[in-house]
């Protein structure tokens, strides 16, 4: 603050002096000697009525008069509640805006308003005092954080994306959107790059400070009471739900009601704070709804849309279990590698390839080590079960050169596949493998005994995604319908090579893992789950709020559902219902309100600023108005009250 | 002495006795006729005949042609005696704002001019005061050192005391003179009529007998007449405890008036018994005011 400022503030001191002049003004009236006092007739109550009552009035206007001049010249540095861009010596700067859309930002403020709509007020204002030459890019924080507009100088574009933004169900990625946002600012020449984080931080920030982030509403942490319903699902006629509850005082004196045709069940929330889980009775398997009573603030999570029980979906192994179990003393490698995962879907071995494509009910992955080919009829039930969005994946061992007859590889490769004998040793090409992450760096010196030749059995569409070091093909993968194949040249057998033991294999698995979940699509996902379809074929999904946008991604198209409630999936005419649900820690999580003191950064901090001059000289211009008709009115009363005295003689 | 003189800011009305001296002269200064009709050479008119008057000057003529008594009268130039009462009360020491000084100065000036005045033409001058600090009443003397001693007098007087609970001086003062002032004398009472006992209208009245002349100056600052005053003004009087708490603008039309009704008020109890109210501010002019002192027929201008 410039001393000019201080001194301008200063000027404010000055609203004592028409204070004192009025209280000397309210004491005794002037004393004069006046020897024919008694010949004045007294009027001391008018008098006292007078001042009291108009002066007072006048005081409180002057007051004003003054303390808006001391405003207006100390502008435009005066602190105000409003967001304003503060700037150095009046250079441009390039501001990443992350809006928080999580969950937790439906939670209602005093007056009503929520935290979301206060965030994009913020946000408006920001924009507000953004000058031509700014760069602003839109980030958003719910789970995952997305860019919503790329940086551009094109404020008006900014300001329609932001009141295009709509509240969601999601969880809070703070540490994915900041990274985001910074990215979104690096590649712009601007000297002054900041990060305004609009959000009740109600999340895990990075471990890291960030310079220049900035977060300027702690209004949002202010403290709620909130109990959300997490999710409910039905088996046969109970209904369970999941509630979450904030605090105690939360949870105190409220019950979760069936909703529906019929449902009077209901049961006290215990009173505690964090999860509980309650079960209600239904009258038949068709519940619609749970929902809480009272009120909270955050009444956008008091309901929730009942599903039938998830069905889990397995990944079934198969496996020569009587050799791997030599070597592990228990179940095969693969099942034990699969269940390392920890991902929560049951592992199911096969002890024989499905022959039909009902034994694959159920199933989101299968995994083959090491077959000595594929009959026709494990061909058919495979592929048939691939169309549906299945995820095959094949390790090519020793005896797949020696198939049985009438067996091929297919769908997976064409033909016969030739093992070849590595003396020497290799290892894998980790730059091939870099899709992996850091774990493809763990296959350099795998040194296998041996692997099969892919390189000539690869069929037309396959994609190679992983070599030897030598060039030859090691991992390669193939769309099929909705479904993926993929074909890896090792065996999963630590008699051939150490690769089950190595951290690329758990990637490997668990990228193989996550595309058969992502392709299936689960019953029931939090909010901000994507859903991933194949490109063929006809697709619609309906909403709480009607159809969702869909858009392109990787050769598939992609669902982004954030609401929590009943989604109907129809795909090539195959329909479905999904369910999304509220994180619960949207629910428990506290607010944060202010950035930790090591994040602060002088130059993002003290910019809440605003030059509110405008403002202010309209006030004046009010108050000198109000001023002047106070004084015409007073005169006016002062001539009525002198006509309507008695000249009362003695 | 000295003490005492220094003890009153006089303002314009000093030094007295050049000023006094010098209102004197700008007035006339010619004889005067006296008003006791009597023995002597200019016919002044008839009367009925009273028993008890002097046979010598009933009119035969009338009374054998009417047939009735009528008593001739005569005006005559003869010595007459001025009596001076100056009210000293505290009231009288005010000064407004702006005036010249206070109204006891004033009064003490025309008093000393109309000293001046009289002990010029022979007449014989006397004085006292209403309350005052240092009063002293001058006998009736003719000659200059008559007129030194009614100077004395007043420089020697400080304005004080409360005439309303003092009734005694206002009655020794007016008693004193009603049994020293003679036939035919001239008095005139210099005050501003302000806080004086209740009774003093009758005691003054009771001046115009034995064919004496009563005239009363009421001597009022501007500050008195105009009600000058702006906004909430807390008035004190000078004499009596009265504290009166106004706002100015809203009482000064029922000041004035209550004046102008106590001006009437004092002129009704004077005027039919032959007294005479002039009014007066600090800020007239002395010698018009001497003017209209000694000739009754004298309007004041404006």
């Amino acid at each position: 603050m410039s001393f000019v400022t201080i001194l301008a503030l200063g000027l404010s001191l000055f609203i004592a002096a028409p204070t004192i002049a009025h209280l000397l003004r309210r004491g005794r009236a002037r004393e004069q000697p006046f020897p024919p006092a008694a010949l004045v007739p007294e009027a001391r109550a008018t008098t006292r009525e007078r001042r009291s009552l108009e002066d007072r009035g006048l005081l409180l206007l002057r007051a004003l008069i003054i303390l808006g001049l001391a405003l207006l010249g100390a502008g435009p540095l005066v602190q105000c509640s409003r967001v304003a861009l503060g700037r150095t010596d009046g250079a441009s700067v390039a501001i990443a805006i992350v809006v928080d859309d999580s969950a937790s930002m439906r939670a209602r403020l005093a007056g009503e308003k929520t935290r979301f709509q206060r965030a994009l007020e913020a946000g408006q204002d920001l924009l507000a005092s953004a000058r031509d030459g700014d760069a602003v890019a839109l980030v958003l924080a719910g789970k995952p954080a997305r860019l919503a507009l790329a940086a551009g100088t094109d404020l008006q574009a900014a300001r329609r994306a932001l009141t295009e933004l709509s509240p969601s169900d999601r969880a809070t990625d703070l540490a994915t959107a900041l990274s985001l946002a910074r990215a979104a600012l690096t590649s712009l020449p601007h000297a002054d790059k900041r990060v305004v984080l609009l959000s009740d931080l109600a999340g895990e920030l990075p471990a890291e400070p960030m310079p220049n982030v900035w977060a300027p509403l702690p209004e949002l942490a202010a403290k709620i009471e909130n109990c959300g319903v997490v999710s409910a699902e039905q088996n046969g006629t109970r209904v369970t739900a999941r509630v979450a509850c904030s605090s105690e005082a939360a949870a105190r004196a409220r019950t979760l009601q069936l909703v529906g045709k019929d449902a009077k069940s209901e049961a006290r929330l215990v009173v505690r704070g964090g999860i509980q889980s309650l079960n209600l009775e239904a009258k038949d398997a068709g519940s619609v709804s749970v929902e809480l009573s009272g009120k909270d603030q955050n009444p956008a999570d008091d309901r929730a849309e009942v599903a039938p029980e998830s069905r889990s979906l397995a990944l079934a192994v198969h496996a020569d279990s009587a050799r791997e179990a030599v070597a592990t003393g228990g179940a095969p490698l693969l099942e034990q590698a699969l269940h390392s995962l920890a991902i929560g879907a049951p592992v199911r071995p096969l002890s024989e390839l499905p022959r039909e494509a009902g034994e694959l009910s159920g199933v989101a992955a299968l995994f083959i080590d090491d077959p000595s080919g594929l009959t026709p009829e494990t061909r058919t039930a495979i592929g048939g079960w691939l169309e549906g969005g299945g995820v095959a994946a094949l390790f090519l061992g020793e005896r797949a050169h020696d198939t049985q007859l009438g067996a091929t590889l297919e769908p997976f490769l064409r033909g016969a596949v030739d093992w070849e004998r590595l003396p020497s040793g290799g290892g894998a090409d980790p730059t091939t493998f870099a899709w992996l992450g850091v774990e493809a760096q763990s296959l350099v010196d795998l040194a296998p005994k041996g692997r099969s030749r892919l390189d000539t059995a690869l069929l037309p569409g396959a994609e190679v995604v992983g070599r030897w070091s030598d060039g030859k093909v090691m991992d390669a993968r193939q769309e099929r319908g909705r479904g993926l194949l993929f074909s890896v040249g090792l065996p999963v057998s630590v008699e051939t090579s150490d690769l089950p033991l190595r951290p690329g294999f758990l990637a490997l698995l668990d990228h193989m893992v996550g595309e058969a979940l992502r392709r299936r699509g689960p019953q029931t996902s939090e909010a901000g789950t994507e859903w991933w379809f194949p490109a063929a074929g006809s697709l619609q999904v309906i909403g709480p709020k009607g159809p969702l946008t869909q858009r392109e991604a990787d050769g598939q198209r992609l669902v982004a559902p954030d609401v929590t409630g009943r989604y109907a999936v129809s795909l090539g005419g195959r329909n479905e219902t999904r369910f999304i649900t509220l994180p619960a820690e949207e629910v428990l999580a506290t607010p944060k309100g202010e950035l930790p003191a090591t994040w602060r950064s002088p130059r993002a901090a003290g910019a809440p600023l605003v030059d509110a001059s405008p403002e202010l000289g309209w006030a004046l211009l009010a108050l000198l108005a109000l001023e002047i008709a106070t004084r015409v009115l007073r005169l006016w009363r002062e001539r009525r009250s002198h006509g309507a005295i008695d000249p009362a003689l003695p | 002495m000295n003490e005492l003189r220094s003890r009153l800011d006089w303002g314009a009305f000093a030094p007295l006795r050049l000023r006094a001296r010098s209102v004197a002269d700008g007035v006339y200064a010619g004889g005067h006729k006296s008003p006791r009709k009597g023995s002597g050479v200019e016919f002044g008119g008839h009367r009925v005949y009273v028993p008890g008057d002097d046979l010598r000057y009933i009119d035969r003529h009338a009374l054998m042609r009417h047939g009735e008594l009528l008593m001739r009268e005569f005006e005559t130039e003869t010595d007459r005696d001025l009596w001076l009462f100056v009210d000293a009360s505290a009231s009288m020491s005010y000064a407004g704002p702006g005036s010249l000084g206070p109204k006891y100065g004033f009064a003490a000036l025309i008093a000393a001019a109309l000293a001046y005045v009289a002990v010029r033409t022979g007449d014989r001058v006397g004085l006292d005061f209403l309350g005052g600090e240092g009063a002293r009443s001058v006998p009736a003397r003719a000659g200059r050192e008559a007129f030194e001693r009614v100077l004395g007098a007043l420089e020697d007087v400080t304005p004080s005391g409360d005439l309303s609970q003092q009734p005694e001086l206002v009655e020794r003062a007016l008693s004193q003179a009603q049994r020293a002032a003679r036939r035919g004398a001239v008095q005139v009472v210099l005050t501003d009529m302000l806080d004086l006992p209740e009774g003093t209208l009758d005691a003054l009245a009771g001046l115009t007998t034995r064919g004496r002349s009563l005239q009363v100056v009421q001597v009022l600052d501007p500050a008195e007449r105009d009600f000058p005053f702006e906004g909430a003004v807390l008035l004190r009087s000078l004499e009596g405890s009265t504290s009166v708490e106004t706002d100015a603008a809203l009482s000064r039309r029922n000041y004035l008036a209550a004046l102008a009704g106590a001006q009437a008020h004092v002129k009704r109890h004077l005027v039919p018994r032959g007294g005479r109210l002039l009014k007066s501010v600090t800020s007239d002019a002395p010698e018009e005011l001497v003017r209209r002192i000694l000739n009754p027929n004298v309007e004041p201008s404006g």
